[in-house]
């Protein structure tokens, strides 16, 4: 068994609300609904809980997936909450999938809640932060991305334009996205990213993902089962991998390269891919600077070279690379623990994704970026390759 | 548009320590700034650690007073701060490449927007904290060559 004899069965996703009008697990609840109707799977069919971290709502509890568990009336071999930032919608993936390979369970349901706005119950981190940053007033990730996006600037140099024309393409896919967040289905142009007011100067407040509340999920489950149960059409997960604190063991790095050289290569030598071969591209965006970022750590182009590579390609879902399709995060909404573009790329591998339907559905590459270390970019960085079921 | 930036001094700072890096804060109570060092690796790191980030090994940290002299790595302009730094906007946070290798993010103070670049010089400015503490923040070295 291997992560590709594992299947994506079915997706579900609410509209994402710049404020939830209901609960956290009425919402997971609408997901497990909304699966097992599209899946056939009787509940009890359903033997593991793979439930993402990254949640204000519920992150601080200890008991999350359980009490989730609880909640929902599912009985589960395997209960798993995942902790690596925006890399756990990717992560429970191959988390389930692992899972099942090892027989810990069949049917696992990914399950993304979140409504951080509506209730947020504080976090318990503990890290740098409290000595090193909070005594200079450094906001949390837009003062991190500031310092790096200055750094990017001082070593290749930053085209405002360039990160206008991302803002731009992503508000236009989530202007054909119904389930993206109303308040931000608002035409912009790339004046308008550039005279937005400046949050932590050289990021402005469009560069940065809106907090949103919203679920969604996922069922995965062997690809002999999905056979059996009928579930022909599915995407298979050909390709993951994670790189948690890269260069770590390092006391002075550059800033402007990630974990996902190494999560990437990993990810695409297992799917067997060249990053040319990369249909659409659906890269982790909390903000724009990532995506150039996350450009040349995959290999798309060379280092310093990501924004003339935005200058010159079509990112639209038109385009010769379609790029978070559903709009992003920063043009959807920061909603179900950012698994937001890992949906969208699924659906759209399931020919599902109706005006913004990408013509080219041989695969698709999602990402993810967890946590903001100290000075440098971003504590985990991972890849995620699918292909439609054939 | 000049953009003044504030010097944030009169934000009320309660920091909470790890004991790990105690030697640090103790160091400033003389206005000294002490790193950790790795004898093994024979390289500086910061912010400090429990143990060597270079071998794992907790006994290869040692500390050493640094000149504190360095250069601007990066820095941000906080338009928004964070809610103890709300009201203080705009002001400047550095980081620093320390001549010893390692970087170190601080607060820039005595210093204009217009003035503050990539690659400026910095020194330490002290910070007086009420427990007796020193909060290390940058200046503009006009000394630095």
């Amino acid at each position: 068994m291997s992560l590709r004899d594992n299947a994506i069965v079915a997706y579900a996703e609410t509209k994402v609300m710049k404020k939830s009008d209901r609960d956290v697990w009425v919402l997971a609840g609408e997901i497990l609904e909304s699966l097992l109707d599209k899946t056939g799977f009787d509940k009890a069919e359903i033997d593991g809980l793979v439930m993402s971290g990254l949640t204000g709502t519920g992150g601080a509890s200890m008991f999350w997936a359980q009490s989730t568990c609880d909640m929902l009336g599912l009985e589960v071999g395997f209960c798993e909450q995942v902790h690596t930032g925006g890399c756990s919608a990717v992560g429970a993936v191959a988390r389930a999938a692992a899972a099942i390979d090892a027989g810990l369970c069949d049917v696992a349901l990914c399950l993304y809640a979140d409504t951080h706005v509506r209730e947020h119950n504080g976090r318990n981190d503990r890290n740098y932060r409290r000595d090193w940053t909070e005594p200079y007033g450094l906001l949390g990730p837009p003062g991190a991305f500031g310092l790096l996006q200055r750094a990017y600037d001082a070593k290749y140099g930053v085209d405002l334009r360039a990160l206008g024309k991302l803002a731009v393409t992503q508000r236009n896919h989530a202007l054909l996205n119904e389930n993206a967040c109303e308040e931000l289905r608002v035409p912009i142009t790339i004046e308008d990213y550039l005279n937005s007011r400046m949050i932590a100067d050289p990021i402005r407040l469009l560069d940065c993902v809106m907090l949103a509340d919203g679920a969604a999920g996922l069922i995965v489950t062997s690809r002999k089962r999905a056979k059996e149960k009928g579930l022909h059409k599915c995407v298979i997960p050909i390709g993951y991998a994670e790189r948690t604190n890269f260069l770590g063991g390092e006391n002075f790095v550059d800033v402007t390269r990630s974990g996902h050289e190494i999560a990437g290569r990993k990810a695409l030598a297992a799917a067997g891919l060249d990053v040319k071969d990369i249909r659409s591209f659906h890269p982790y965006d909390d903000f724009l600077i990532a995506i150039v970022i996350q450009f040349e750590a995959f290999g798309f182009c060379k280092p310093g070279r990501g924004m003339a590579f935005v200058r010159d390609t079509d990112l639209s879902y038109k385009g010769t690379l379609p790029m978070n399709t559903g709009g992003g995060q920063i043009s959807a909404g920061q909603a179900a623990c950012s698994s937001h573009n890992l949906i969208e790329g699924v659906r759209q591998l399931m020919g599902e994704a109706g005006p913004r339907q990408v013509k080219d559905t041989t695969n698709a590459l999602v990402t993810g970026i967890g946590w903001i270390n100290y000075g440098r970019n971003w504590g985990s960085s991972a890849a995620l390759a699918l292909v439609p079921n054939q | 548009m000049a953009v003044t930036l504030n010097d944030t001094l009169n934000v009320k700072r309660d920091i909470k320590h790890y004991d790990f890096g105690m030697p640090f804060w103790e160091a400033t109570r003389q206005q000294r700034l002490v790193i950790q060092y790795c004898k093994t690796a024979k390289k500086y790191q910061h912010f400090p650690r429990p143990v060597s980030i270079f071998t794992g090994r907790r006994r290869d940290i040692e500390w050493r007073e640094v000149s504190g002299k360095g250069t601007v790595f990066s820095f941000t302009i906080a338009h928004r701060g964070t809610p103890a730094f709300q009201g203080a906007e705009p002001y400047a946070i550095a980081s620093v490449t320390l001549d010893v290798g390692v970087n170190l993010i601080a607060g820039v103070v005595n210093c204009t927007f217009d003035e503050l670049k990539v690659g400026m010089k910095v020194k330490p400015y002290w910070h007086p904290l009420a427990n007796g503490e020193h909060l290390l923040m940058w200046q503009p070295d006009k000394d630095a060559a």
